[in-house]
């Protein structure tokens, strides 16, 4: 057991702070937000060049074959300036199914350009009556000769608009909530049948409504065997809780830091704000939840690199329940002690706060997740 | 101590059911003057446009079952739009210690919802420790009128306000709550400036005032120079207590319940969630409790004792029951609770659920925020002293 990084993960983790340091102020990252395409290209080029795009890919598809920790370090620093390039959607959610599940010649293919930032990914699993289910998938796969033929729905596709592929997951057998007879497809954006609803999300960031018609796939495109999808999505989904908790811990680090500092420059009563007992023993809750959830994360994070599927799965539950809990309860509490400055669009703390409650609703929420520890 | 509501308090509610429905606005109408009409009638049934009004003014004189009654009712019906600053906030205080005058003055137009008004207490350096407002006001010297300089924030609506009412400093030589006046002036003049501020939904509701040099005549001053703030006081109780809307509550309740129902989980719905099912009845359980403080509290009113122990939790309880029900109503969202877009995505209710829950987020800053609340508990109602601070 050892909680050091190792050398090179302190280089990531410094160059990824410096690069948010740098760049993503708030002032910064409202204006990207506000315009299209929603994040920076050029931010985009550099995540590329300094190599964290290729991060979790194996070696022979061209990455650096980093696993969930080496994840888990460039996103908590992401966390902290809550970065608005498609790193989770691209490298994460759609390069998270394709390295597991994608034929050699399908990788080749389509890898290298996921790596060097021309191509984008994403990974469309959500349906209008799923909710947090991600084996609940009515759109469905027909085959037809020699391709498939897509009908159906997706929501809340997290930077589809900007996406070049799109990972769909679709029923090829079974019924609407079997976890068997769930296929994935690798679908170029500008397929035919395949129309897009575009809109920004509460935390800034962009989604999409997908509708599928009549929408033909070659069976070249699939990923993974067919009816055998789930065990890719659900191995995807777990590498992208990782990834949010990772997000949501340096989000909640700069809730808390932020509302100690600003309790002791607000003077109310001849004292700074600090100085009342209710607020200290409140900021103490607050960090000690950050604590826990920080602890969650390693551990759950740990257990995914070991191998471990089945004791992952498990505190991966766990993980995403604290996380989105107490990701609110320090979000709410940080904003109360701003007082109207919390309220505000002007300070961090209402961003990072609208942040947290987006993250316990991606990939099934505080409930969700605890119910199915629970079961 | 008897539950059952006596028949004239029945017939009482079935009068105003009956009035909601022949009052009721209908599509196409003009909306402005279908509200003026509105209240025009209201007044006509005996001070319903006023019910917390005394009737030495003009208000029914309503037992606190028929005020129970008309929140529950008006918290189904859909009334004309309305603010509290004019008929619940400046209105009490100008009744209280405001001149014949400026009584004649001020209150028919108010009541007539013909003006509108906006309260400038709080200031950058003055929030939770009110008392502490910089804001100065300076008579002139032969005594006619005030020059107001300063600077106030959060003030709601300022942008569509008349007037204000506003508290300055004309003294700091003694203690701080001393020397505060309480002045009325109207938003539309020079040396006034108003600044939007974007809050968390990116709603524009309250802003900065800037005043430069306004000039305020001396009949403006609600009662004495450097009292204002016992004045102030007292409009704080007011409104504290209408900040409860446990009748609202229930009604919200009920709809969370409805929506929850029209969200598909697996092959039922979230209102079939156990999960889901235990968080409303929780809701509900706290609300049927603090419906009954609020009808102990409107009781110990009436019988002419000050506001009993119990209506100091009214504001603390019924803000924390707000928001805990947006917040689970963004919850019965789902993934459609992000979605921010012109329109709603996915189902009905998720925007507005999740607006609502970020708006719901000041309910325990204004007004007195909970942590104050609570001191003010401890010191008034406890009865803790402390030893130092
Ligand atoms: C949406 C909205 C609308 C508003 N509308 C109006 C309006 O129309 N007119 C108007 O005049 N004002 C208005 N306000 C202002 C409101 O009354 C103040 O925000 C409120 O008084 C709190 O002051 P503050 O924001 O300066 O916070 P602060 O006083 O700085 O408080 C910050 C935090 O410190 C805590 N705190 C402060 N003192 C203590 C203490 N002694 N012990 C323990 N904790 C303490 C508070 O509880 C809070 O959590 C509005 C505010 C909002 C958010």
């Amino acid at each position: 057991m050892n909680f050091e990084l190792s050398e090179e993960q302190q280089l990531i983790q410094d160059s990824v702070a410096r690069f948010v340091q740098e760049n993503y102020g708030l002032e910064a990252r409202v204006a990207l937000a506000a315009k299209d395409p929603g994040f920076s290209t050029t931010h985009w080029q550099t995540m590329a060049e300094l190599g964290w795009l290729a991060l979790p890919f194996a070696e022979a598809d061209g990455g650096f074959g980093g696993n969930q920790i080496d994840v888990m370090v460039i996103m908590e620093q992401f966390g902290k300036g809550l970065i608005l390039e498609p790193y989770l959607a691209s490298i994460v959610m759609g390069g998270g199914a394709l390295k597991r599940g994608a034929s050699a010649a399908l990788k080749e293919e389509i890898l290298a350009g996921v790596i060097d930032g021309t191509y984008q990914l994403t990974l469309a699993y959500a349906e209008p009556q799923s909710r947090f289910d991600l084996h609940d998938v009515t759109t469905s796969a027909r085959v037809d000769g020699d391709s498939f033929v897509i009908n159906g729905a997706k929501s809340m596709v997290l930077n589809a608009s900007t996406a070049s592929h799109i990972v769909v997951s679709a029923r090829t057998g079974g019924g609407q909530i079997d976890e068997s007879g769930i296929s994935l497809f690798l679908l170029n954006a500008d397929t035919d049948g395949l129309t897009r609803e575009d809109f920004p999300t509460v935390d800034g960031l962009r989604a999409s409504e997908l509708a599928f018609k009549d929408v033909r796939i070659g069976a070249d495109r699939l990923i993974g065997e067919v009816d055998k999808g789930y065990e890719i999505l659900n191995a995807t989904a777990n590498d992208a809780i990782l990834a949010l908790a990772a997000e949501a811990v340096g989000a909640m680090e700069v809730l808390y830091k932020d509302t100690v500092a600003y309790t002791q420059e607000r003077e109310q009563f001849g004292h700074p704000l600090s100085d009342f007992q209710v607020l200290q023993h409140r900021m103490v809750d607050m960090f000690m939840e950050y604590e826990q959830c920080k602890s969650m994360l390693y551990r759950a994070t740990m257990e995914a690199a070991a191998g471990d599927p089945e004791t992952a799965q498990r505190t991966i539950h766990a993980l995403k329940h604290i996380v989105g809990k107490y990701g609110i309860f320090i979000g709410e509490n940080a904003v109360q002690l701003h007082g109207g400055m919390g309220m505000t669009e002007e300070l961090r703390v209402g961003h990072y706060f609208k942040r947290m409650l987006v993250i316990d609703s991606q990939f099934g929420n505080a409930d969700y997740h605890l119910q199915k520890f629970a079961a | 101590m008897d539950i059952e509501l006596s028949q004239q308090d029945q017939d009482f509610r079935q009068d105003v059911r009956q009035f909601f429905a022949d009052n009721a606005y209908k599509a196409g109408e003009d909306y402005a003057e279908w509200r003026l009409e509105w209240f025009k009638k209201a007044a006509e049934k005996g001070g319903w446009d006023v019910p917390k009004w005394s009737p030495e003014f003009g208000g029914p004189g309503w037992t606190p079952t028929q005020h129970y009654i008309w929140e529950q009712e008006t918290a189904r019906a859909t009334l004309p739009w309305d603010m509290p600053f004019g008929v619940g906030m400046v209105a009490p205080i100008i009744m209280a210690y405001g001149n014949k005058a400026q009584q004649d003055r001020f209150l028919p137009d108010i009541r007539a919802r013909r003006v509108n008004w906006c309260q400038g207490y709080s200031e950058p350096g003055a929030g939770s420790d009110l008392a502490s407002l910089k804001t100065r006001a300076e008579l002139s010297a032969d005594g006619s009128h005030y020059v107001v300089n300063g600077t106030k924030i959060w003030t709601t609506a300022a942008h569509i306000a008349d007037w204000i009412f506003c508290l300055t400093r004309t003294d700091d030589s003694g203690k701080k709550q001393e020397g505060i006046t309480f002045l009325l002036f109207p938003m539309k003049q020079d040396g006034i400036e108003v600044k939007p501020i974007i809050t968390l939904g990116g709603a524009h509701s309250v802003n900065t005032v800037y005043l430069t040099d306004v000039k305020v005549p001396v009949e403006n001053r609600i009662g004495e120079q450097g009292k204002g703030w016992t004045y102030a006081k007292g409009l704080l109780q007011h409104e504290r207590t209408g900040l409860a809307g446990l009748s609202r509550s229930l009604v919200a309740l009920e709809g969370l319940r409805d929506n929850a129902r029209s969200v598909p989980r697996g092959n039922s719905t979230l209102m079939d969630d156990p999960a889901f099912r235990a968080k409303a009845a929780e809701l509900e359980i706290d609300l049927m409790a603090a419906e009954f403080t609020e009808l102990r509290s409107l009781a110990s009113a009436a019988a002419g004792a000050a506001p009993g122990p119990e209506s100091s939790i009214l504001k603390l309880k019924g803000t924390e029951i707000q928001q805990r029900i947006q917040k689970l109503t963004v919850e019965a969202g789902g993934i459609y609770s992000a979605a921010w877009g012109p329109k709603p995505v996915g189902n009905s209710f998720a925007k507005g659920g999740m607006a609502g829950y970020l708006a719901s987020r000041a309910y325990t800053i204004y007004g007195g925020a909970s942590e104050v609340q609570k001191d003010v508990v401890a010191k008034n109602v406890l009865g803790i002293k402390r030893s130092s601070r």
